[in-house]
């Protein structure tokens, strides 16, 4: 049975988040935006899911307080196209830059390592890469990495929902709910 | 004879993309390059053939930390050609609204990149670890503007209730008041930004800037006014391009910008602050005075005080408006037409500076051409002239320490990366 919820907890919809980052105008960058497009009718109004395009201190707002955090972006790790890496983020800091000349240029490596600095990190991030090939200015993504969209989106899914179902309501529960 | 070559990559990490190339022979800077990649380009083309009426919402997609600024451009360019006059309410929402962007922009930009600068952090996160109450502070500005930007645009990031002719909705002065005591924390948290700023270490530079920003005859430049200029010009923004030229460099896709004499020239907050002091409100008049920062200042390094001040400004604007504030009858005004009309043309402030657009509509109201001059692309043969200055006095320090005095450089002016794409570099040990 799930623990009754504390009058102060979030409400069920607002206790995970699965946010996509990227520029949908620089090719693969595009890919955690098509991702969260695909995440949000898979789960039909349960959780938050965002598209975030801006700066990563945006992110720091959007994931705190919250139980579950899956954010979905483009990577550059050395990885075949369109291959998947899959991140618990710990209290070590990711493996990235981060350093900045613009503030325009603040990204989810240095939201991340902000977040632990500040201790505002959610219960549980969970980081899903999409490797690139290309940032070309406004070409669609690549065909390796369209094709990862769906399985990403599928697998993101059933993450939250396999959450809320151990550690809350029963997803039937939470789409009355919300 | 030596020859040395100091890069700077930071636009998005992607190779090729590399921003600046300072190229020295001989204890000579023979070369200055800087390459922005400019998105209004490409956004210009997609703008063809749509109606007018999406204008604001296409190219506030341009840049994710401005949205509003674009917009903006885009309806009183629009407007100003189509003879649509908006409501005073109207007016003071739209203005409410840049405010959220400006507290958002330069708090990010004072707090997470500029003061590390000073306080000798390589960034942030690891300045974050020893003054987290500094990081914090903004953090906390930046969700002021935001909460600004989600009461009147709709969305946080791109916000889309904006439209030609006004809003597509406005809100009731209830639904604006939980901004109240936000925005007066704000305030508070940026005048005490101002004092904290005016302590830092400045390096002792002045540069030659010709300054440029709009100036209103009663309102520290938003929306609306005359571009003028520290050397004397003063003209509406429709005759902008008679005054200023975009150019093609031979080492970047992006056009420049220049004076019609040929030089470079600086917009953002040092400009209009340049332009406008006698503009500011009381409190952000005072706690300028109560720092001594002066008239003009020509110290890029000086930027993260005027823009501090500048954050006051739009913490206290934004209080005054909501204190005015009561809704229109109508949200929007509707073009009746002609639409294929000279003078769709118009220039507001960016938190960066200037940003111009222009547009040529056909009978129907789709657009046939559009003009869009971003404020970064204003500054780059500014940023350029600046950084051959700092090389040319930063000879004798060895390359890791001549690219930090280049990158502080150019953060000074903390160039707007709209076309920045966000993904994440991971080094992974693979098997």
């Amino acid at each position: 049975m799930p623990e009754p919820e504390s009058p102060r907890a979030p409400p069920p919809t607002e206790r995970t988040l699965v946010v996509g980052i990227g520029n949908e105008h620089r090719g693969d960058d595009a890919a955690g935006l098509l991702v969260v497009r695909r995440v949000r009718p898979l789960l039909g109004g349960v959780g938050r899911v965002v598209e975030a395009t801006g700066a990563g201190t945006e992110l720091i707002d959007l994931w705190e307080g919250r139980e579950l955090v899956v954010a979905v972006d483009a990577v550059r790790s050395g990885g075949a196209p369109g291959s998947v890496v899959r991140r618990e983020v710990g209290p070590h800091p990711l493996p990235t830059p981060l350093s900045a000349t613009s503030s325009h240029g603040f990204s989810l490596g240095q939201a991340v390592a902000l977040g632990q600095a500040l201790d505002r990190l959610p219960g549980t991030l969970i980081l899903y890469g999409i490797e690139a090939a290309q940032f070309d200015p406004g070409s669609p993504p690549s065909a390796a990495v369209a094709a990862a969209i769906e399985p990403v989106a599928q697998q993101v899914a059933s993450e939250v929902r396999r959450y809320l179902g151990l550690h809350g309501p029963t997803f039937p529960e939470v789409l009355a709910d919300a | 004879m030596t020859d040395r070559t100091i890069a700077v990559d930071y636009l998005a990490r992607v190779e090729g993309e590399g921003a600046l190339r300072v190229r020295i022979h001989d204890r000579t800077v023979e070369e200055v390059e800087l390459r922005i990649f400019e998105p209004p380009r490409f956004f210009e083309a997609f703008l063809r053939g749509r109606s007018y009426l999406e204008s604001p919402d296409i190219t506030a997609r341009i840049c994710g930390i401005c949205p509003v600024a674009y917009q903006m451009s885009a309806c009183h360019a629009l407007e100003h050609g189509l003879g649509l006059r908006v409501t005073p309410a109207v007016r003071a929402l739209r203005r409410m609204l840049y405010c959220g962007e400006w507290i958002e922009s330069h708090a990010l930009h004072v707090y997470l990149l500029h003061v590390p600068d000073f306080l000798g952090y390589p960034d942030a996160i690891r300045m974050a670890k020893d003054h987290p109450i500094l990081v914090q502070r903004g953090l906390r500005l930046k969700k002021a503007g935001n909460a600004i930007m989600t009461a009147l645009g709709g969305r946080e990031i791109h916000p889309v209730n904006v439209r030609v002719g006004g809003f597509y909705r406005c809100p009731s002065r209830e639904e604006l008041e939980p901004l109240r005591p936000v925005l007066e924390e704000a305030l508070g948290i940026a005048e005490e930004t101002v004092r904290f700023a005016a302590g830092l270490p400045f390096p002792a530079v002045e540069e030659d800037y010709e300054f440029v920003a709009l100036r209103h005859p009663e309102e520290y430049p938003m929306n609306e006014g005359e571009v003028v200029s520290s050397r004397g010009l003063r003209i509406p923004a429709t005759r902008f391009e008679e005054e200023f030229r975009e150019f093609q460099v031979p080492h970047s896709n992006a056009l420049h910008s220049m004076r019609r004499d040929g030089g470079s020239y600086l917009v953002g907050p040092m400009a209009r602050y340049a332009l406008n002091r006698d503009r500011l409100l009381p409190r952000a008049d005072a706690v300028a005075r109560e720092v001594g920062l002066e008239p003009v200042v020509r110290n890029p390094f000086r930027s993260v005080l005027v823009r501090s001040v500048e954050i006051v400004q739009a913490c206290e604007e934004a209080l005054r408006l909501l204190d005015g504030y009561r809704p229109p009858e109508r949200p929007f005004e509707v073009a009746a037409g002609p639409f294929d009309v000279p003078g769709c043309a118009a220039a507001t402030e960016a938190p960066r500076g200037l940003l111009y657009h222009r547009y040529q509509l056909d009978a129907t109201g789709l657009i046939e051409e559009a003009k869009i001059v971003a404020p970064t692309s204003q500054n780059q043969k500014r940023i350029e002239d600046d950084l051959r200055e700092v090389v040319t006095r930063s000879l004798e320090l060895d390359d890791a320490h001549l690219t930090d005095a280049c990158e502080r450089a150019i953060r000074n002016h903390d160039p707007c990366i709209s076309c920045a794409t966000h993904f994440l570099t991971l080094d992974l040990a693979r098997d």
